[in-house]
């Protein structure tokens, strides 16, 4: 049996909110859930249109039982923000299907709603915004559209009609989002996004850290409380790697070593970071903190700092570095072991070659000062896009093309010393950044992704030991794009290209920081700032209540005011009035008009009457019929009749 | 338990509905809605709507999500405002009673209501409804008025009245009813369903008296008077009006002067009802042939005469017969 359904109201409305609340979720959702639903769209909206009948019942069924399964299949939960979406993208479709009423079509209209909802939990970024607000005003008007009354339907009219709510609605919803009460933490457990994120991984293969630099995406930004350190002096320390297999660096999982103590020097650097998501455990930081929120972050023994919860949301920390530091002084023998460890066999001319620099320096100071002059002074290029190597990576690397990123030269740079039986590792991270005058901050993006190597020195600690800058110093000094070649996709290079541009993107970046900071970061903090700015001494939760209770009843007072301004009689009927004063003044004389006397009858009784005050009371009579039954009554009229009533003293 | 929520349910229904009546008292033509008088509750969609702004609260917080907080927040908002706009748009709003149709058993008597709206705001979808049941819903445009009907379906002769009705909206998003009751005083009769026509009315008398004037006869011509409502069309000098004369009705005098009176007591053997759906058969036949009719009731008599108002007396006079309702 088929069912021809009727034409719905809100219909084309609701399926154009759903396509617009889809819209996000598309890059992470699967590619058959967008098609079917797309397709789904479209089906309806020309079912709705042609009139085409529904598809049976036992099909409908049937599409509903394979789409849950195939959502269990693919994510083994319904739970979660990935399986929640796809899985409220394919009850949409479902529902389109069988939309027969308005009920089905609120149903599809909240279906949007939280499909808006879910986006803004992936991903809170300020250039979401317009697509936001698109996406809020298309679903409410849908909702108006199914349950409003017909008149004005046109849709210039529902959408002004539905801003005209939203608009009303914004004052209190901003007096909630400043004083509802922020709690700290999770509840439950939060399932944590799988999606990928760009930004370091705790495995470098060479190619990873050139890849990541051709994005121009922002890592984070830092505030600096004491002078910023100089370009060659910001090293931002991410994770560090140890395992080696003849081509990647990787960080051992579940092993850990025995940590060491740090000594500082020279004068700290506070400052406060603000990482974007990244979807990782590390807190990146100057090299090298000493100091970060208990609570917040611990170190690991190789003074990477980590926090316990994967940052999935923009966060903040408040840290002090020191850029001149001793750390370690003395290696534990498992660290050692572990950072002298070579692959069982692979890149013999490397370990050849670490071997034969240690036999010639008996100062393994020595080994590190040939090792970096190789690098200066055979034809060695510092370039984004190297060749691709084969399975000895870093024999082919090193006596062969000569020309890589970072990560070759500090993966070869670490495996020599180790052949040449120095302690080495791989640190990844970030190096460098630009300043943003307009925000005072420094913005640090994936372009400035960096590796570098840390050597063991007894006595000395681990030192620092960074190739890149043997290659090409201007990496470190000016950054990425003066460093490589002119046709290299460096991002930024409009930036460099152009002045306005470049404060263009500036400005923007600013836009990003306030809302990072000032509205996805607001927290209890923020709310205790704000009453404290507000005059209120030692706020507590009591002050936000008492100013969540003040803030509704006024927007009920202000909004009943309004809403009976707009929904008023009609103005007064001022001719009317001043007849009716006119009468009370008459009073006086003892004149009243009879129950069938109309106010021409009776102003011409009252002026033969008073004959003193004929002229005025005829006047009155004559500017009185004018205004009320005349073609054309003028404002000037009433002004005189106003003047003449007045001045009526019997 | 489903019954036992039902008993509940009516219980409550029934306890509210004699709290607002006692609250209101009895309403008088026009009726102005006025804030005193409005209720207001979240329907069931608007439950749903909470429940899912809740579940988002929750999820808001959780996930300590600043944004999803606002969209949250945003749309409890929205929900307040439309919770205004449902109470703003029935407030002030008057209802006057039209009309009110009367209609045989079998057929639906309609009150006809009149909505007026001072403002300069339109008042999209007003319903009226009467014990749960919507009779129509109207759009009531700026600065003007609209009618609105409740029918009734006549299920038996007599008085059909209208005490208690809703008038109520869900705009603007369906989130909220706001409602007024109207305890109303409207009436409208239930004419007897008319039998079917079997039965031969009895004889024609001849009314000798001087009623010639007024219960018109067929035979002779005896001239035009001013046409007045209730004459029927057979009657109307047609050519008199062609020439410009106006309407006027033409009036026979004669001996034969044709009146029925339809008597109660003519109809032995049938029991009330039978009776009275017959002489409303037969009134109904004798209106249509423009002969004048009387009735007569035990204990009442009504002159015989013509026209729609002395036909709509009969007609509710047999209606309201034996029902201890006064006939007005």
């Amino acid at each position: 049996m088929t069912e021809r359904p009727p034409r719905l109201r809100g219909m084309r409305w609701a399926l154009a909110a759903l396509a617009v609340a889809i819209v996000p979720h598309l890059p992470f959702v699967p590619a058959w859930i967008s098609l079917l639903l797309v397709a789904a769209l479209a089906w309806r909206g020309t079912a709705d249109m042609l009139g085409w009948p529904l598809p049976p019942r036992w099909l409908r069924v049937a599409m509903l039982t394979a789409a849950t399964l195939a959502v269990l299949a693919t994510y083994g939960t319904l739970n979660g923000i990935e399986a929640g979406t796809s899985f409220l993208a394919l009850m949409a479709g479902v529902k389109l299907l069988e939309t027969r009423n308005s009920r089905d079509l609120t149903v599809l209209v909240f279906i949007a709603w939280f499909l808006l909802y879910a986006a803004l939990l992936r991903d809170q970024r300020v250039a979401q915004l317009p697509w936001l607000l698109a996406s809020t005003v298309l679903t409410t008007a849908a909702l108006m559209r199914v349950h409003a009354g017909a008149a004005g339907d046109a849709w210039p009219d529902v959408l002004r009609r539905t801003a005209a709510l939203l608009a009303q609605a914004l004052p209190l919803a901003a007096a909630l989002f400043l004083l509802f009460p922020r709690l700290p933490g999770p509840f439950w457990g939060i399932q944590t996004s799988e999606s990928a994120r760009t930004g370091l991984s705790d495995e470098m293969t060479p190619g990873d850290v050139s890849d990541l630099s051709a994005s121009g995406e922002v890592a984070f930004r830092v505030r600096f409380a004491t002078a910023m350190p100089p370009p060659a002096a910001r090293y931002w320390r991410g994770p560090v790697l140890h395992e080696f297999d003849g081509r990647s660096w990787r960080r051992p999982r579940g092993q850990t070593f025995p940590a060491q103590g740090v000594r500082f020097a020279g004068a700290p650097v506070d400052y406060q970071i603000t990482l974007e998501p990244h979807a990782r455990h590390w807190v990146l930081a100057l090299d090298l903190p000493a100091a970060w929120p208990q609570r917040e972050a611990t170190q690991s023994y190789d003074f990477t700092l980590l926090s316990p919860r994967a940052i999935n949301d923009v966060t903040a920390y408040v840290l002090r570095s020191y850029t001149k530091y001793t750390a370690g002084t003395v290696l534990p023998l498992s660290l050692r072991h572990k950072d002298l460890s070579l692959p069982a066999s692979g890149n013999p001319r490397a370990v050849a070659l670490g071997r034969a620099l240690a036999a010639r320096n008996a100062d393994p100071q020595g080994v590190v000062r040939d090792m970096l002059q190789m690098f200066r002074s055979q034809p060695f290029v510092y370039t984004m896009q190297p060749p691709r190597l084969a399975d000895d990576a870093v024999d082919e690397f090193l006596f062969s093309t000569r020309r890589g990123f970072c990560e070759h030269y500090a993966s070869a740079f670490t495996l020599v010393m180790r052949a040449a039986g120095i302690p080495a590792r791989v640190v990844t991270g970030y190096q460098g950044g630009d300043f943003n005058p307009y925000g005072g901050y420094l913005i640090v993006r994936q372009s400035d992704a960096h590796a570098w190597s840390e050597v063991w020195i007894d006595g000395r600690g681990w030192l620092r030991v960074d190739p890149t800058a043997a290659v090409a110093p201007e990496r470190i000094e000016k950054g990425l794009i003066d460093a490589v070649g002119e046709d290299e996709p460096v991002p930024g290079r409009l930036r460099e290209a152009s002045a306005l541009w470049a404060q263009v993107a500036l400005g923007w970046d600013t836009v990003n920081d306030f809302w990072n900071q000032r509205i996805v970061r607001f927290n209890a903090d923020s709310q205790f700032d704000l009453l404290e700015r507000l005059g209120i001494r030692e706020p507590d939760w009591r002050s936000l209540g008492l100013g969540l209770a003040a803030s509704l009843a006024v927007f009920f007072v202000a909004l009943s005011a309004y809403l009976g301004w707009k929904f008023r009689g009609p103005t007064r009927d001022w001719p009317a009035r001043l007849h009716e004063i006119t009468i009370r003044r008459l009073r006086k004389r003892g004149l009243r008009p009879g129950p069938i006397e109309g106010p021409v009858a009776f102003l011409d009784r009252a002026a033969a009457a008073c004959p003193d005050l004929a002229t005025r009371i005829r006047d009155i009579r004559n500017l009185y019929v004018a205004l009320r039954y005349g073609p054309s009554p003028t404002l000037a009229d009433l002004r005189r009749l106003k003047y003449l009533v007045n001045g009526l003293r019997p | 338990m489903l019954k036992l929520a039902r008993t509940l349910r009516s219980y409550a229904t029934a306890r509210a509905r004699s709290w607002i009546r006692q609250r209101q008292g009895p309403d008088r033509d026009p009726v102005e809605l006025t804030r005193h008088r409005l209720y207001i509750l979240p329907t069931r969609l608007g439950l749903a709507y909470a429940a899912m702004l809740f579940a988002m609260l929750l999820g808001g917080m959780n996930y300590n999500n600043n944004l999803g907080l606002a969209l949250t927040f945003l749309l409890v908002s929205l929900g307040l405002v439309t919770m205004h706009h449902c109470h703003g748009t029935l407030r002030g709003l008057t209802l006057r009673l039209l009309a009110t149709d009367s209609a045989f058993v079998g057929q639906a008597v309609k009150f006809r209501l009149l909505m007026e709206n001072p403002s300069a705001v339109a008042r999209p979808r007003i319903e009226l409804s009467v014990d749960g049941a919507v009779t129509s819903i109207v759009d009531v445009p700026a600065g003007a008025s609209a009618e609105a009907e409740i029918a009734i379906a006549a299920t038996r002769r007599g008085r059909v009245s209208l005490s208690r009705f809703e008038v109520a909206t869900r705009h603007p998003l369906g989130l909220f009813r706001a409602w007024a009751v109207v305890h109303a005083d409207y009436s409208a009769v239930a004419w007897p369903r008319p039998a079917q026509r079997s039965r031969i009315p009895p004889s024609v008398e001849t009314d000798t008296g001087g009623a010639q004037d007024r219960a018109r006869g067929e035979a002779d011509f005896a001239g035009l008077r001013p046409y007045q409502a209730g004459d029927s069309l057979h009657r109307i000098a047609w050519k008199a009006y062609a020439r410009g004369l106006g309407l006027h009705t033409k009036q026979y005098a004669g001996t034969d002067v044709v009146s029925h009176i339809f008597d109660w007591d003519s109809l032995e053997g049938l029991d009330t009802e039978a009776r009275l759906s017959q002489l409303c058969r037969w009134v109904l036949d004798a209106h249509e042939r423009d002969e004048a009719y009387g009735l007569r009731l035990p204990g009442r008599l009504i002159d015989a005469n013509v026209g729609s108002a002395h036909r709509n007396r009969c007609l509710s006079s047999l209606a309201l017969f034996d029902t201890g309702d006064i006939d007005d």
